[in-house]
């Protein structure tokens, strides 16, 4: 019995901290937002709800429209993928993966032109936000959150 | 020369004889006081003998008496062996000594870790590393960015950029 225990409680805690250690498979998702001000502004996408306040701080609107969105599951931190709109194309191309996060490489496109191009370390614990054309009256804004 | 209490205890256990035996019953002042006397102490050993003596065993009792021996020996034996002076580090020990080690080792590695995040926060918020604009296509824009640690949100801020119309805001 006690022998047993001197077993167990060693193999116990190694699973917990393993398991405590390892993280699965994340989502990350990309967003094109039309940010504008309006009279009756729509309630925010869930999306965004996390990041709401800093959004109308930071850009001053009160409305935030998703006019494109993709929800990514990385496996490997390798894959790339595409948020698309009528008009815009934000291309993600992931490029590793470290405890802090994901290496991104993000353009934004209008039609086949390339307006902006960053590399980004997104944290899965801190959204990325990138202010865009004027569009109208509102603002694009690319958001990125690892979900 | 024995005395007469030799020769007195030597008649009652009827050890005298011939010569020496009728001398002393002649020296004896009253013959059937003594015979009395004699007759009662050979009362009191029968008496003794029965009562004190050693009782033969049956089956069962010696069995059971054999067996308690075997047990008080063993039981002897054992405690001898107990009392040597054992060694502190048997396997067991040795087991829950390593087990105890490595439980203080992952519980001081999780608390030196939980300690160290909060001095790499930094590090945990997104980090823009470049940033680059067309300059054909929007030749005076520039870029910056911030990080608002309070919200963890990094912002890549663009001035600049060629304006769109509304149509663009479609989906």
């Amino acid at each position: 019995m006690g022998c047993s225990l001197a077993f167990l409680i060693p193999f116990v805690s190694l699973i917990a901290v393993a398991a405590s250690g390892s993280e699965g498979a994340e989502t990350v998702w990309s967003g094109l937002v039309i940010a504008e001000n309006v009279a009756q502004p729509q309630s925010v996408p869930p999306e965004l709800t996390r990041i709401e306040g800093s959004l109308k701080k930071f850009f001053g609107y009160n409305q935030f429209q998703v006019i494109g969105q993709s929800q990514k599951t990385l496996k490997t931190g390798q894959e790339d993928w595409l948020a698309t709109s009528k008009f815009f194309g934000l291309h993600v191309d992931a490029r590793g993966e470290s405890a802090a996060g994901y290496v991104l490489n993000l353009q934004l496109y209008k039609e086949k032109e390339l307006l902006l191009e960053t590399d980004a370390k997104l944290s899965k614990r801190s959204p990325l936000v990138i202010k865009g054309p004027q569009v109208g009256s509102g603002q694009l804004l690319l958001v990125l959150v690892i979900q | 020369m024995k005395t007469f209490e030799e020769k007195w205890t030597a008649w009652l256990d009827g050890k005298l004889s011939g010569r020496e035996l009728s001398e002393f019953e002649t020296s004896l002042p009253d013959k059937a006081t003594a015979e009395a006397e004699k007759a009662d102490a050979r009362k009191l050993g029968v008496l003794l003998r029965r009562e004190l003596g050693v009782s033969a065993l049956t089956n069962e009792e010696f069995f059971s008496h054999q067996l308690r021996e075997r047990i008080r020996e063993s039981s002897v034996l054992s405690g001898k062996r107990d009392a040597k002076p054992s060694t502190w580090w048997t396997i067991p020990r040795l087991l829950w000594t390593g087990t105890a080690s490595l439980a203080v080792f992952l519980v001081l590695t999780v608390f030196v870790m939980r300690d160290k995040n909060p001095a790499e926060e930094s590090q945990y918020l997104t980090q823009i590393l470049n940033a680059r604009v067309d300059p054909v296509i929007s030749p005076n824009a520039t870029v910056s960015m911030f990080e608002v640690k309070q919200d963890r949100v990094t912002v890549l801020w663009t001035e600049g950029l060629q304006s769109l119309p509304a149509d663009y805001a479609a989906k």
